[in-house]
């Protein structure tokens, strides 16, 4: 390593939680200029992808995508592809129609109003993706939430700005999910989900995308969870197959939707899973702790 | 198709470890001030906390942190002169267990700490995934900060 080169940490609070930005092998300016700009990757998809502000891409569509085809950013439509093809693979298990769950369950604001049920419509058939980043919602019914998808995109697309510029070695942690490039292997603990204050297994990431999902927790108040912000499409009520799912795949967007699917469909993820070249670890309700038999990482063992 | 393996040890011998403090440097203050007024001079209005930037626009500087019941956040807001944030950065994050968050000499050891030196907390334990974590509350800080702001400053 030439000895100009730095390492650099930082961390801003953006989409909801902390999102680190973790920079090798480069020298301190071009590495300080590299992390800002990925910074703004970040915050420029909370922009777009958040339920909460009126002008995101999100926000339109839930107002009027059910009237006429509303133009949206490329990176929206991304997501939107991705969120479809998710639906499908995963029999219903992901869907990013869930919102109007999410308010009844106080984690979205809003839903007063009475919207006419989709009548179990799943949201691959009920959005229609047209030319030139138009989209069409074909059910008056249909709220969208991303929250269980954007966080990865926003970490793969500050991996790949990072990347365009020069950085050889980085990785980029929203919140527990997270991606990392270059030759370093980064060595990452997973939270238990049946009791975040400790650590349950570690895994080794070089050049992957590793996301988790579990009941929600925040030390700021307590060590204990409080309920799980994962929605089974198909009862309209909180995922019950496992406590928490990590999952490994090659992008964190896949990674962190695919964590909900482990999170709703328990063992019945494998194909889904398979079908997306990801492994995965969950702790189902019933207290065991399953891996795909391709997951490479080791128990935590007692110090 | 994946098929799925239990983990072998039976579920009882499956020990998670305590995590009893975790902590992350990101940043000095002085860092932060580059980052937020560069090339700017800044004056002490309030010893530690608050400084006012001459130069690059001006502005105000806040030192400031979040306390919760197992975490702390030392953090930095950037008020410009028309008394909008600028930005904020997060200098310090500490995940804490054993009650240390509130114990004047643990937290000493932080004190004046750049992000280039790793305090020995658990420093292998860099990189976490789990249940992810709100960040409301330092949103909440960074509004008080503003609040007080715009009695004293604006």
């Amino acid at each position: 390593m030439p000895a100009t080169s730095t390492s650099l940490r930082r961390a801003q609070a953006l989409l909801g939680t902390f999102v680190e930005i973790d920079v090798s092998d480069a020298n301190q300016r071009d590495a300080e200029r590299a992390v800002e700009a990925a910074f703004s990757v970040v915050a420029e998809v909370h922009r777009l992808m958040s339920f909460h502000e009126a002008s995101s891409d999100v926000s339109r569509l839930n107002r009027a995508a059910s009237n006429s085809a509303v133009v949206v950013h490329p990176w929206t439509c991304a997501v939107l592809q991705m969120a479809a093809e998710m639906n499908r693979h995963s029999a219903g298990a992901f869907d990013i129609g869930v919102a109007p769950a999410l308010q009844r369950t106080g984690q979205l604001p809003g839903g007063s109003e009475a919207r006419p049920s989709a009548a179990g419509m799943p949201s691959a058939e009920a959005i229609e993706l047209l030319a030139d980043n138009h989209v069409r919602f074909l059910h008056p019914s249909v709220l969208i939430d991303l929250g269980g998808i954007a966080k990865g995109f926003a970490v793969d697309r500050a991996i790949e700005e990072l990347r365009a510029r020069g950085v050889r070695s980085a990785m980029v942690n929203a919140g527990g999910d997270l991606a990392a490039f270059g030759p370093e292997v980064r060595m990452i603990h997973i939270r238990d989900p049946r009791s975040p204050d400790r650590l349950m297994c570690q895994i080794e990431v070089s050049n992957r995308a590793l996301a988790s999902s579990a009941r929600r927790f925040d030390p700021f108040r307590s060590a204990d969870t409080v309920d799980t912000a994962v929605i089974e499409p198909k009862t309209q009520r909180p995922a019950q197959a496992a406590h928490g799912a990590t999952v490994c795949a090659p992008s964190c967007m896949v990674a962190d939707a695919l964590t909900k699917v482990v999170m709703v469909a328990g063992k019945r993820a494998a194909a889904p899973l398979a079908r997306f070249h990801a492994s995965a670890i969950f702790v189902s309700t019933d207290g065991d702790i399953h891996t795909t038999s391709d997951w490479q990482g080791v128990l935590q063992h007692a110090a | 198709m994946a098929d799925w393996l239990r983990w072998v040890a039976p579920v009882a011998a499956v020990t998670s470890i305590a995590a009893p403090a975790y902590a992350a440097q990101y940043m000095s203050i002085e860092e932060a001030q580059k980052h937020a007024f560069p090339n700017a001079s800044f004056t002490e209005v309030q010893a530690g906390r608050i400084w006012k930037a001459q130069g690059g626009g001006g502005g105000y500087f806040y030192y400031d942190h979040v306390v919760g019941k197992h975490l702390l956040i030392d953090y930095t807001v950037a008020v410009g002169a028309d008394g909008r944030v600028r930005r904020v950065d997060i200098l310090n994050y500490r995940e804490s267990y054993g009650g240390e968050v509130h114990d004047a000499s643990w937290l000493a050891q932080f004190v004046g700490k750049s992000s280039q030196s790793d305090v020995r907390v658990n420093s292998d334990i860099r990189n976490i995934s789990g249940a992810t974590l709100s960040s409301t509350h330092l949103a909440e800080g960074v509004k008080k900060v503003l609040m007080y702001h715009a009695s004293h400053f604006h």
